[in-house]
């Protein structure tokens, strides 16, 4: 898929419409990033409990890297909440795709099938799953956890696909076809490429929702598959203190760098 | 198609790695945060034993895990109530005392309790009290008992625990009424004394009560003792007391589970909580209550001076006992009462 | 993509028709669905009809006990108190989101991934830790008081933790995302040319904007409202964190009967009604939609 070019400006009548836009985002993303620059500032903070400011050290990244356990936390919640996100996505875009190209009877009942989940609260999945799990013998462990997400995460990328398709011209399946390519090489080298932004988003949403359960991977988690939520909800006993800012600080200064670095990489590459 | 081998090879070593149980292990089901982290490698250290620890937050998760048939746990920690229903429906082995020796470290006080009169299958782990918090800043007159605490001059300054049948029990007591015998008459006169309560509270917490009031959002509080604690080892302004009418008491246990795969071990891990060297690194992280006199001694003055860990002698204290369907009437009532605010 | 001949026409009746190769695409779903989500709700509706066991869990029986007690005017009070909250958030979320999702979705390919993935990170720290943020902001002498006092535009702090207004600021904040994404998904693909050709016709900028791009991402606003306003009915821990827990909602009422009540068929009667619900709710309004469609 090659990439579009660039958009022509915009008519300057409506650049006003796109002084409003670019002014009204900025406000959005200051009200997302008030929490996170606060949450940031207060992983420096010397006050154990972390509620009144007292001075400035960074002993609170020294005693993260000390902390085992918290550590593997972030780790298997990383690895899970990334095996839950492939997984969603593919089940969520084939999904979304079938139920948008062909017409069958089972459709509607599918349909509200996969809606199930986001509305099922989250003690009755845990518990209900559990009983499944302990009855069909399965060991707890990551993949029971990695199944629990997957369930509760493959809708949002279903839902996302859904309706990007909805707009989607039906003559460019046809064409594909015409071309020669099979149904599944039409699907792969023409709908998904045109799926992407959806898919992205999609993956988005799965992604952040599985590292931030807690309800029913408690049920479904065993000793060794500890996630970040359920260590971070158990320190909220002792106190929460600036170790898990710092945590928080560390993911994300990681995150943007990455997205400054993947940028930067991209200038650099010849077109 | 790359991340798809990543996800089956990961799939794969979980599948592995849990179908790998070697002698030596012991899987622990306990409170987040309980039991500290240099206890469990210590103890690895001594016996060579891996210690699984996993966690819960509440007596009712503990159960409903267990119930809807989770995990295989060598080693739990429910409350002194969890546990006595628990050796009713027999979920409970009995201990092995031969493989206890520093049984004799523990208060005598703790032992014979209702939930376990013969200490056949329990072993005390930390005791707390439920109780008030006074802001003596902010609050001057004299706080002795529930009815001080809820005054309508103190509306929105009070945080209490979430916790339904802690507020029925707080209304029972000062009524004057038994905690234990929730029936439909005692239900109904504590009704109007938890109408006019709720009315009156700020912040229902019992994860963290503390936070609402070192933010100074309360002046009041009724919290764990645990939180007391620290929020008395935060500032000494935050005073401790138990109520005059009575409080509730909670003993936090060891037991081991009937079906326990490794029992041995079991018995090992806990004659290693019950040293006094070890069971003192529990009370340095959790300021509760430690029923091991042993670890009493090794103590400082000031842990020892914490009125919230260790309260003056003649309170009135009350274990809780189970009470069966009654507990759904309680949460009917205040589910009722809050949502008609 | 125009310039593709156009297809013989395929007879549409056959082409829409799945086949094997189509189900069997389809049947690692369907087999995802039955296995995790038809067998456990299969499971609480068995667990509905029974009677409490004492340490929780069920004893097998069959009664209409729990659904008699379901049907009492205090749930459905809590009930309408939490599709009340869910909607307030979904239309804010609406309101904030949709400026933000279209701009990201104008912007040059490269940054518009960058900006994406800004909206997301915000979440992957710990919900706990991002609303005890929130707490230091808005808690008696926070930061949003200390600024408003020190700029003199209040002479008293707010007493703003612990009542509705936080309540809503926190699922706002919760659900933003939710929202921007899929409206940026189905608005990444419009043309530029379909404003310009609005304005040029004579539409003022909101004109063109309300009548011509906001219709066109319709299905992003749908799916979006769907991804907000459904978990937002059964969201209780920021309503409990950031509101004190005063006012129970109806995640509270299912959750307490696991957690307090020990009351396991009453919660499981409570959760399959509100799933009912829910799933009729969304039948009828998509065979409606099906039928606007035809």
């Amino acid at each position: 898929m090659p990439v579009p070019a660039p958009r022509p400006l915009l008519p300057s009548g409506l650049k006003l419409l796109n002084w409003f836009l670019a002014g009204w985002t900025t406000l959005v993303f200051i009200f997302l990033y008030v929490p996170i620059a606060v949450l940031i500032v207060y992983s420096f903070n010397s006050s154990r409990l972390n509620i009144v400011w007292e001075e400035f050290t960074l002993t609170w990244y020294g005693k993260l890297l000390e902390n085992k356990p918290l550590i593997l936390a972030a780790k298997n919640s990383l690895v899970i909440a990334g095996a839950s996100t492939v997984l969603s996505v593919i089940l969520g875009t084939v999904g979304a795709w079938l139920l948008h190209r062909y017409r069958f009877r089972m459709a509607r009942g599918i349909q509200t099938l996969v809606a199930i989940p986001m509305v099922m609260p989250e003690i009755l999945m845990g518990i209900s799953l559990l009983i499944l799990f302990a009855t069909a013998g399965m060991r707890l462990g990551f993949t029971t956890v990695i199944i629990g997400h997957v369930t509760f995460c493959f809708p949002f990328v279903l839902v996302a696909v859904q309706a990007r398709l909805q707009g989607l011209d039906p003559a460019l399946e046809e064409a594909a076809l015409d071309l020669g390519a099979t149904p599944l090489k039409a699907f792969w080298f023409v709908i998904v490429p045109s799926l992407r932004p959806a898919i992205i988003a999609g993956a988005l949403m799965a992604f952040t929702l599985s590292m931030d359960e807690l309800i029913v991977t408690f049920f479904i988690r065993s000793a060794a598959s500890v996630t970040l939520p359920i260590q971070v909800y158990g320190l909220a006993r002792v106190g929460l203190n600036p170790m898990l800012n710092a945590l928080s600080a560390i993911f994300l200064l990681a995150t943007v760098a990455f997205v400054l670095f993947s940028a930067y990489l991209k200038k650099l590459s010849p077109r | 198609m790359k991340a798809i081998k990543t996800l089956i090879l990961t799939l794969v070593a979980s599948f592995a790695a849990t179908a790998l149980h070697a002698a030596g292990e012991l899987n622990l089901f306990g409170w987040s945060e309980y039991v500290p982290q240099d206890v469990l490698e210590g103890f690895t250290k001594e016996t060579g034993i891996k210690v699984n620890f996993e966690t819960y937050a509440s007596n009712e998760e503990l159960l409903s895990k267990l119930v809807a048939g989770g995990g295989n746990y060598d080693l739990i920690q429910p409350s002194e109530y969890a546990a006595e229903l628990m050796i009713r429906r027999k979920m409970l082995a009995p201990l092995d005392k031969a493989k206890l020796p520093n049984l004799k470290n523990l208060d005598p006080e703790l032992k014979g309790q209702v939930h376990d009169p013969e200490d056949n299958f329990t072993v005390p782990y930390m005791s707390g009290t439920v109780g008030i918090v006074v802001n003596t800043e902010v609050v001057k007159t004299p706080i002795k008992g529930y009815k001080d605490v809820f005054q309508a001059k103190f509306k929105d300054r009070l945080v209490v625990l979430n916790d339904n049948r802690e507020l029925v029990t707080w209304a029972l007591y000062s009524l004057g009424l038994p905690i234990n015998e929730i029936n439909p008459a005692a239900l109904a006169k504590a009704r109007p004394v938890v109408a006019e309560w709720v009315k009156l509270v700020k912040v229902f917490d019992s994860d963290s009560p503390k936070t609402a009031l070192l933010n100074g959002d309360v002046d009041l509080g009724i919290v764990w003792s645990g939180e007391a604690a620290i929020l008395w080892n935060e500032n000494k302004k935050f005073q401790y007391v138990l109520p005059a009418e009575g409080a509730h008491r909670f003993i936090d246990i060891l037991a081991i589970p009937a079906n326990a795969p490794h029992k041995a071990e079991a018995h090992a891990f806990i004659n290693y909580i019950l040293r006094p060297e070890v069971s003192k690194i529990v009370s340095e992280n959790f300021p509760y209550t430690n029923p091991n006199l042993g670890a009493r001694q090794l103590l400082t003055a000031e842990q020892l001076a914490n009125p919230a860990s260790y309260p003056p002698a003649g309170a009135k204290l009350q274990t809780f006992r189970d009470i069966g369907k009654a507990a759904a009437d309680i949460d009917k009532l205040v589910t009722d009462l809050k949502s008609a605010q | 993509m125009s310039a593709v001949p156009a297809a013989t026409e395929l007879a549409p009746t056959d082409s829409r028709r799945p086949g094997w190769r189509a189900w069997a695409l389809l049947a690692p779903m369907v087999l995802w669905l039955l296995a995790f989500v038809v067998v456990p709700t299969a499971i609480l509706l068995v667990y509905s009809f029974c009677e409490r066991d004492e340490v929780g869990g069920v004893i097998f029986t069959f009664t209409w006990e729990n659904y008699h007690r379901v049907f009492d005017p205090v749930y459905l009070r809590i009930f309408v108190r939490s599709v009340y909250y869910a909607g307030l958030t979904t239309v804010i979320c609406v309101v904030l989101g949709y400026p933000v999702a279209y701009y990201i979705a104008r912007a040059s390919v490269e940054r518009r991934n960058q900006l994406l993935l800004l909206v997301m990170v915000p979440f992957w720290t710990s919900f706990l830790i991002r609303t005890y943020a929130w707490i230091t902001i808005l808690k008696q002498d926070g930061l949003l008081n200390g600024l408003l006092l020190s700029m003199n535009f209040i002479t008293e702090p707010l007493g703003l933790l612990y009542t509705p207004t936080a309540v809503v600021i926190g699922l706002v904040y919760a659900y933003l995302p939710f929202m921007i994404l899929p409206i940026y998904g189905s608005a990444e693909k419009l043309d530029n040319s379909l404003i310009e050709a609005a304005h040029d016709l004579g539409a003022g900028p909101v004109r063109a904007f309300s009548s011509v791009i906001v219709p066109l991402t319709m299905p992003g606003i749908a799916a979006g409202t769907l991804l907000v306003f459904v978990p937002a009915i059964g969201m209780f821990a920021i309503t409990d964190l950031m509101g004190g827990a005063k006012v129970p909602m109806i995640g509270n009422v299912i959750q307490n009967q696991f957690l307090q009540a020990r009351d396991w068929p009453f919660g499981a009667a409570l959760g399959v009604i509100f799933m009912l619900m829910f799933a009729l709710t969304y039948v009828i309004l998509q065979s409606r939609g099906a039928r606007h469609a035809t």
